[in-house]
């Protein structure tokens, strides 16, 4: 097992984000997270990228405990994650955003950091903007720019926040091509958060629902789609079927 | 959606050949020679030209603040804290440089250096402040600087109260101080570069930009603010000795004055703040400007200090930097027009 959670639990004073989250991740997958607006998906990757510490449960990273370490640790563990807005640096061009991130990776030297930059900008699609500054990119662009930086710090889990949501449906299509190569060509596993269900469902190989903090399934796409507790946190219940279960 | 063609993605990334940017040179030899150049002028200028002691002082006072001056836009500039409290280290690295001249009598460079190493732990110690970020870590050195000023004044045995400390006088040895601040200067002036052309650089200017973003691709942004805060701190430590020594009498109502912590701010300020080189110009013109306002106008100098402050940021706040450089791409337009220049 690549990652793997046990309990994970997060408190804000009296709110529990997520509640008692076990999920496991295998090498060359991706594994899709949803769940309604609040359901503890990006609080799920803030604990997993370090970025914020569990009230409880841990994270096992090849078996080794990296629950606690802080974020820049994470990474350079093998562990890292986009953000739903992208966060672009914006005084370094688009080269440099890449690069500032490649310096950092398991394997150094700076020579290295700039043909790993320059192949993981080929990558994404973004080769010939190597000058511009994020500003001049497009979102889609950016979210691209954000997915080089993340990749170029050579990791073995990639943590995806909404990276399809609000780019346009060719991009969108485009994108979901550039994600499964990454499982394919990369041999990185992925871990995805997505409001459009169609990219998260052809995508992923396996899901798992949240909703208020818990799993509520776990399976492959088409088993969690019949799950009446899914269909019952997307749509709700009727009051005989909420009097009968 | 239906299944998505594995083509490649729609910007365009043809088979082109990836051209890897080469590695820019940290100092290139036209900027190697030209900078050796104006430090040599400087050296030898006090042996060429029959310098006045006015002149002589104001130089020496003007490297100095270069130095300090620099050593501020790498917290302030690089990595884009700006501190207010930048009084603090130069009153330490003065006060220490001072009395480990009277008590122990060591030679100058030791007492500076002694000056520079406790400036530079007390900076360090500065580490919990660096959780805050932009006008909440501003107003925090404010009072750090404060507080240091009201301590340092009170703690009479150190400093002298607010009498202050005569520092051994020794005109020789003041004389040739002026090569050592010229030393100083000039060696802060090539790491300012040398650090903002690094990979050094490129992580502070990512921590710059976004602290969490940063650390989400493996930079450790207390680490480097603790390093760059800790050696700018040693470095206004050392300018606040080498001032100590040229002046030989110091007190804690000038030495950790608010007024010389917004010193360092006006200097990056006028000069160019981030730019590597800019606080060197914003340095010379702030002595002129000081000496001038403070013989002038004493009272008004420091309202005249917020006025310049604001004209700068609101019109050029890459300050003399940025406006050579508008200057410097008009002409060129213009060239373009009617020379053969490319």
């Amino acid at each position: 097992m690549l990652l793997s959670t046990r309990g994970l639990t997060k408190r804000f004073g009296g709110l529990c984000a997520l509640d008692g989250v076990s999920l496991e991740l295998r090498e060359r997958e991706i594994l899709g997270v949803i769940g309604p607006n609040g359901a503890g998906k990006t609080t799920l990757f803030s604990l997993i990228s370090g970025s914020q510490r569990p009230t409880s449960g841990e994270i096992l990273l090849d078996g080794q405990r990296v629950s606690g370490l802080p974020a820049h640790r994470c990474v350079r563990a093998g562990i890292v994650r986009t953000h739903q807005i992208v966060r672009p640096f914006g005084g370094l061009t688009v080269f440099e955003n890449v690069l500032v991130a490649a310096i950092h990776s398991r394997r150094p030297a700076a020579s290295h950091a700039r043909d790993r930059t320059a192949e993981v900008l080929e990558f994404v699609g973004l080769a010939d903007r190597t000058t511009q500054y994020p500003s001049t990119l497009t979102l889609g662009g950016r979210k691209r720019l954000e997915l080089a930086r993340a990749l170029s710090t050579q990791p073995r889990v990639l943590l995806l926040d909404e990276v399809i949501a609000g780019i346009n449906p060719a991009e969108a299509m485009a994108f979901a091509a550039l994600i499964r190569r990454v499982r394919d060509e990369r041999a990185i596993a992925v871990v995805m958060t997505e409001h459009v269900m169609p990219a998260v469902m052809s995508l992923s190989d396996r899901v798992i629902v949240l909703d208020h903090g818990k799993q509520i399934a776990d399976g492959t796409p088409q088993q969690v789609v019949a799950n009446p507790h899914v269909i019952a946190a997307y749509l709700g219940t009727t009051e005989t079927e909420a009097a009968a279960s | 959606m239906t299944e998505p063609s594995p083509s490649t993605p729609p910007s365009g990334a043809a088979a082109r050949p990836t051209r890897v940017a080469p590695v820019p040179e940290l100092i290139s030899r036209p900027e190697g020679v030209g900078f050796l150049a104006c430090v040599a002028a400087l050296a030898v200028l006090p042996l060429v030209l029959e310098l006045s002691a006015y002149a002589h002082n104001l130089i020496t006072l003007a490297l100095v603040m270069i130095a300090g001056a620099l050593a501020w836009n790498w917290m302030g500039g690089f990595v884009g804290q700006v501190s207010f409290g930048h009084a603090a280290m130069f009153g330490i690295g003065g006060f220490v440089t001072g009395r480990l001249m009277l008590s122990l009598h060591l030679p100058g460079p030791a007492c500076w250096l002694g000056g520079a190493i406790v400036a530079g732990v007390f900076a360090l110690g500065a580490h919990p402040m660096l959780r805050l970020r932009g006008p909440y870590f501003s107003i925090a050195t404010i009072g750090v600087g404060e507080a240091s000023r009201l301590v340092f004044t009170y703690w009479e045995r150190f400093t002298g109260g607010s009498t202050g400390l005569s520092l051994p006088i020794d005109s020789d040895a003041k004389y040739c101080l002026y090569w050592w601040a010229l030393g100083l200067a000039g060696v802060v002036a090539a790491a300012s570069v040398v650090i903002r052309r690094s990979s050094l650089g490129l992580k502070l200017l990512a921590i710059k930009s976004d602290v969490d973003a940063a650390a989400d691709v493996g930079i450790s942004a207390t680490f480097y603010q603790d390093l760059i805060f800790a050696l700018s701190g040693a470095v206004v430590g050392l300018a606040g000795g080498l001032y100590a020594s040229y002046f030989s009498f110091i007190e804690p109502k000038d030495m950790f004055g608010f007024d010389r912590s917004i010193g360092f701010v006006l200097m990056a300020v006028i000069g160019g703040v981030g730019t590597p080189l800019g606080p060197v110009l914003g340095a010379v013109v702030f002595v002129l400007l000081r000496t001038y306002l403070l013989a002038s106008y004493p009272q008004l100098y420091l309202g005249l200090y917020g006025l310049l402050l604001i004209f700068i940021i609101l019109f050029e706040p890459l300050g003399l930097i940025g406006l050579s450089r508008r200057v410097l791409r008009r002409l060129r337009r213009r060239g373009a027009g009617t020379s053969v220049m490319p």
